[in-house]
């Protein structure tokens, strides 16, 4: 990460915003007649950029990651980035009205902090208090705001124009970030970026190098896992029949 | 002696309550309840079995494949809605290959998939229905390193039997996943259907190939 990517964040947010304003309103994901894509050669276009810098850089750096580091060490330094998301895991369930899940984050963040070592030792979840991932683009869905069309962002990588807007908005807001920020601790915030990157992307190596190998067409099967994953952290992953596409019965006697 | 006899008796009677229940309710109507957890549980333990025995030459673990496949999923149901409206865009002729290539691309892709078994155990986490006809059965794939995958199993009765229309990995449904890709294989080429067979015929072949270097 640069350090221009604060402001090409912002800068994408505003834009994001604008364009925003323009899209009509969706159902859900399942629902969704087409790709709703209108943007697909641009989106193309970044997206086969960013598979370049994948391939040269970040999946080598996350291939590296994955096999220096203890598992162990792995799994304590997920633990403390997602223990540094409390603020925002916080603000996002109470935005979108979750109490329980609000005093869950209180409660892991306590447990965590102090007796799991600084957030080291997911206690909390042995304890029954799984960790749940919540983010403002899930809070605009919870509150209805309408997708919008597909996007794929620099480096960033597929979303839409409200999870852009969550995204950046996330950015701006997160209260760790911004207090790194204002002590001259910018490289805590550096690193973290760079930790937060190397993590998800190692846990990503598997199921991407399948969906390159196997997949008809890289670019859709890319936007409708995109789309279908983060439908299921809006539902706060429980599986959801009534979201389920309507699959007809064809008879079997028709082909051989 | 009385307490013991009695539970014979009873023994007899529940055995007896038993064969009737089973051979006077139909298998679809049985649906609601226990069953297709028990069937995707079989299921389960039935592919790990072969995919756990060194014995099981690859060549064979494909074929073994094929037949699970065919014997529990319904196929045909699957091919058709991951065309989508595509369906009636292809001549009978293209509708026939298609079937037929698309049976072959899953058993030759999966086949691969499930042949980086590594210890992963199963266990069948739940059922709820699912619109009139389907019941959604959760599991968990438990591995040896890592965190647990969340597979969910959509089930139709059909047939006297269960037969499996979807598999939904981490909330990705792959039979949606596949349906946008093919909807968009064919838009990019102009709406041709051929495109779509052609890029099947590609996939089988690359995997094949794959495989007999792999041997």
């Amino acid at each position: 990460m640069s350090c221009r990517a604060p402001v090409t964040l912002a800068a994408t947010a505003v834009l994001m915003l604008l364009t925003g304003c323009a899209s009509t309103p969706q159902t859900t994901a399942s629902a969704r007649p087409g790709p709703n894509d209108p943007l697909e050669p641009v989106n193309r276009g970044i997206f086969w950029v960013n598979e370049a810098v994948d391939v040269v850089l970040i999946r080598p750096a996350a291939e590296i990651y994955r096999a220096v580091l203890p598992d162990p060490a792995q799994t304590g330094v997920r633990n403390v980035l997602r223990n540094l998301r409390s603020p925002l895991d916080l603000a996002n369930q109470t935005l979108q009205g979750d109490w329980n899940g609000a005093g869950n984050v209180l409660e892991r963040f306590a447990l965590n902090t102090t007796v799991g070592i600084g957030g080291l030792i997911d206690v909390a979840a042995r304890q029954g208090i799984p960790y749940e991932y919540e983010s403002f683009d899930q809070t605009l869905a919870v509150w209805g705001v309408p997708e919008g069309p597909y996007l794929v962002l620099p480096l960033i990588g597929p979303s839409s124009v409200r999870d852009a807007v969550g995204f950046g908005g996330e950015y701006l807001g997160d209260p760790v970030r911004l207090y790194a920020d204002n002590n001259d601790l910018e490289w805590a915030s550096y690193t973290r970026t760079g930790l937060t990157v190397l993590d998800t992307r190692a846990g990503y190596i598997d199921v991407i190098d399948d969906l390159r190998r196997n997949s008809f067409d890289y670019y859709a099967a890319m936007r409708s896992l995109y789309r279908q994953r983060r439908d299921g952290l809006i539902r706060d992953g429980a599986p959801d029949p009534t979201q389920m596409p309507d699959i007809p019965d064809y008879d079997n006697s028709s082909t051989p | 002696m009385m307490t013991n006899r009695r539970s014979i008796f009873r023994g007899a009677v529940g055995l007896l309550l038993a064969g009737l229940v089973a051979f006077a309710l139909p298998a679809a109507a049985q649906q609601a309840g226990k069953a297709p957890s028990d069937f995707v549980q079989k299921l389960g333990d039935r592919a790990i079995s072969v995919l756990a025995d060194p014995k099981v030459s690859k060549p064979q673990a494909v074929e073994v494949f094929r037949e699970l496949l065919n014997d529990n999923f319904d196929v045909q149901t699957i091919g058709r809605f991951v065309l989508g409206r595509y369906w009636n865009t292809a001549q009978p002729a293209q509708q026939k290959e298609y079937m037929s290539l698309f049976e072959q691309m899953i058993v030759e892709v999966y086949a691969e998939r499930f042949s980086q078994y590594s210890g992963e155990t199963f266990k069948v986490t739940g059922s709820q229905p699912a619109g009139e006809r389907d019941a959604v059965v959760t599991s968990q794939v438990l591995r040896p390193s890592g965190p647990p995958v969340n597979v969910a199993w959509r089930v139709r009765g059909k047939d006297g039997g269960f037969k499996i229309v979807d598999v939904v990995v981490e909330n990705v449904s792959m039979s949606q996943t596949q349906r946008s890709e093919f909807a968009s294989v064919i838009e990019n080429n102009g709406g041709r259907f051929e495109a779509l067979l052609d890029a099947l015929r590609q996939r089988i072949r690359t995997v094949q190939t794959g495989q007999a270097s792999a041997r």
